[in-house]
């Protein structure tokens, strides 16, 4: 692989270990993928922060880089933690708050701007075209897709060398020709028959090549984030190209296959019956947008007050200042906020019978990771079904 | 004891080379390591008896979380991670994975023509990779 002149000096250890050994991560893995060179990042999302998913030897090897003098060179946003970090939630388990505090220290020494979301293009939304580093896979075919950035799904540990290093490997999709669109997918017909996360689980476990999607009108953004991310959970994508939404200029297309997803395959995504008195809704993953939070808000004034199970909604730790009358109705209605992180890279304090969700993403690390029974509904059939008489 | 006999003879493409010769572990399917994989007794959480410690993975190739790379690593740290795995295709977090947890990893150029093979021989079924060479034996 071609290095240039300062990228050897950072190889050889000119910087000091860190930036040695980060460059040593992202040239192995570059030379893996047989890149040819490395290319400059504008921004790098680092996923693999929760203590509750990475665990001792993950906390290990952020501590070192940051005790070894690693600093973010490129602006370096982080991913959730395992705790809540407003102390808001009464669902969310705070046990693991001493470990997480590790981690968030070391994270603050290396610099990195400590927003614990996974849709960090709420803080900056990628250009076009532009060379990113992310991790957390929802994130990264959110912005190959919707925004046109190029982004691999980097592991965590790329990410961070990323960050210290300002470089990735210029492989995969940060080349224009591996953005190829090839298999054409055309959505169902009612389109939001079934939650749109069992359209986004049922893609990601049947369609491998990158897709073409087609017919995905008059829904909102939330929900085409909301499929996006079940697709990269049950499957391996990082990036879709969505007829009429997609950058022109980011992908092409070349298309091999015609795919027609229909209504009636859809249903054995959505989760099987439920029973049980201890159930919580859920909505939040990836975290809620501004406008879904209004959505709520919205549905829940209509509602009333919550009168079965409990209610969690997940947010960016920001928005607790941004939108804090909207919060503190919720919190009056019975709704329990979790800020900065989320159930996939935390665990409850209590046990649930069943779990409802709008999420498909949630739906396939929660029945997984807290082996408790998980269904597919809308954001108001799960109001209707908490706070309905 | 069982003799063993040459059942498969096939090509590989190293990713990350190293040594891979033991027992096979076939997972014919997309796993995340995050969520479907315990790190602490490197077995698969749905299938709780595939456990692959000390033994050749092979599986199509990894889906869903950007975190495997620290599980796969977690493997490692335990000693509970698998001597080699072989894959039908490869995406960027899984390298990352076994380069820091030093993990051998190939392509197997006829993922499928292998996994038929594995999955008709009823008795254990052991591999070497010899550079860009793959030999499957079973025991009789």
């Amino acid at each position: 692989m071609y290095l240039t002149v300062e990228q050897e000096k950072m190889l050889r250890g000119d910087y000091g270990w860190a930036i040695a050994k980060a460059m040593e991560i992202i040239v192995r893995v570059g030379e893996a993928l047989g890149a040819e060179e490395l290319v400059k990042v504008e921004h790098v999302h680092v996923s693999g922060i929760s203590y509750s998913t990475i665990g001792k030897y993950g906390l290990e090897f952020i501590r070192e880089l940051a005790l070894r003098a690693g600093k973010a060179n490129v602006f370096t946003t982080v991913n959730p933690g395992c705790i809540d970090y407003s102390g808001l939630s009464r669902i969310i388990d705070d046990s693991l708050a001493g470990y997480q505090k590790l981690i968030d220290e070391s994270l603050e020494k290396m610099r990195f701007k400590l927003v614990y979301t996974c849709i960090p293009y709420f803080y900056r939304p990628p250009l076009p075209g532009e060379h990113l580093a992310w991790g957390e896979s929802s994130a990264v075919i959110f912005a190959n897709s919707i925004y046109g950035g190029f982004t691999n799904r980097e592991g965590s540990p790329v990410a961070l060398a990323a960050s210290l290093t300002g470089y990735t490997y210029k492989a995969g999709l940060h080349l224009l020709e591996n953005r190829i669109g090839r298999v054409e997918v055309k959505m169902p017909a009612p389109l939001l028959k079934v939650p749109i996360g069992a359209i986004g689980l049922w893609i990601g476990e049947n369609i491998k090549a990158i897709p073409y999607i087609r017919g995905l009108c008059n829904i909102s953004l939330d929900e085409v984030k909301n499929m996006l991310a079940s697709m990269a959970a049950s499957g391996n994508h990082a990036l879709a190209v969505i007829e009429g939404i997609t950058p022109r200029g980011t992908f092409k297309i070349e298309l091999e296959e015609q795919v027609e997803v229909e209504n009636n395959v859809l249903e054995d995504y959505i989760g099987g019956e439920y029973s049980g008195d201890s159930i919580l809704g859920y909505i939040g993953c990836p975290h809620s947008s501004p406008r879904e939070l209004l959505e709520i808000w919205r549905l829940m004034r209509k509602y009333g007050r919550i009168r079965r199970g409990k209610m969690l909604v997940t947010i960016p730790v920001e928005f607790t200042k941004l939108y804090r009358g909207i919060i503190l109705e919720l919190k009056a209605r019975g709704v329990d906020i979790a800020t900065g992180t989320c159930p996939v890279v935390s665990k409850f304090r209590e046990k649930f019978d069943y779990i409802l969700t709008n999420s498909g993403k949630a739906l396939f690390y929660l029945e997984r990771i807290h082996r408790v029974k998980v269904k597919l509904a809308r954001v108001e059939e799960i109001v209707k079904e908490l706070f309905g008489l | 004891m069982s003799k063993s006999s040459l059942a498969y003879k096939g090509s590989v493409k190293p990713i990350i080379p190293g040594p891979c010769s033991g027992e096979v572990v076939l997972v014919d399917g997309h796993i995340s390591f995050f969520g479907e994989i315990d790190p602490e007794q490197g077995c698969l959480i749905n299938l709780e008896n595939v456990c692959f410690r000390d033994k050749i993975l092979i599986f199509k190739g990894t889906r869903g979380s950007t975190v495997a790379p620290y599980v796969i690593y977690a493997l490692r740290r335990n000693n509970i991670a698998p001597r080699c795995m072989l894959v039908a295709e490869v995406e960027p977090m899984l390298i990352a994975g076994c380069v820091l947890a030093e993990i051998p990893l190939f392509i197997v150029e006829k993922y499928e023509e292998l996994v038929e093979l594995v999955k008709k021989i009823h008795s254990r079924v052991y591999l070497e990779v010899c550079g860009n060479v793959l030999l499957l034996y079973k025991k009789e």
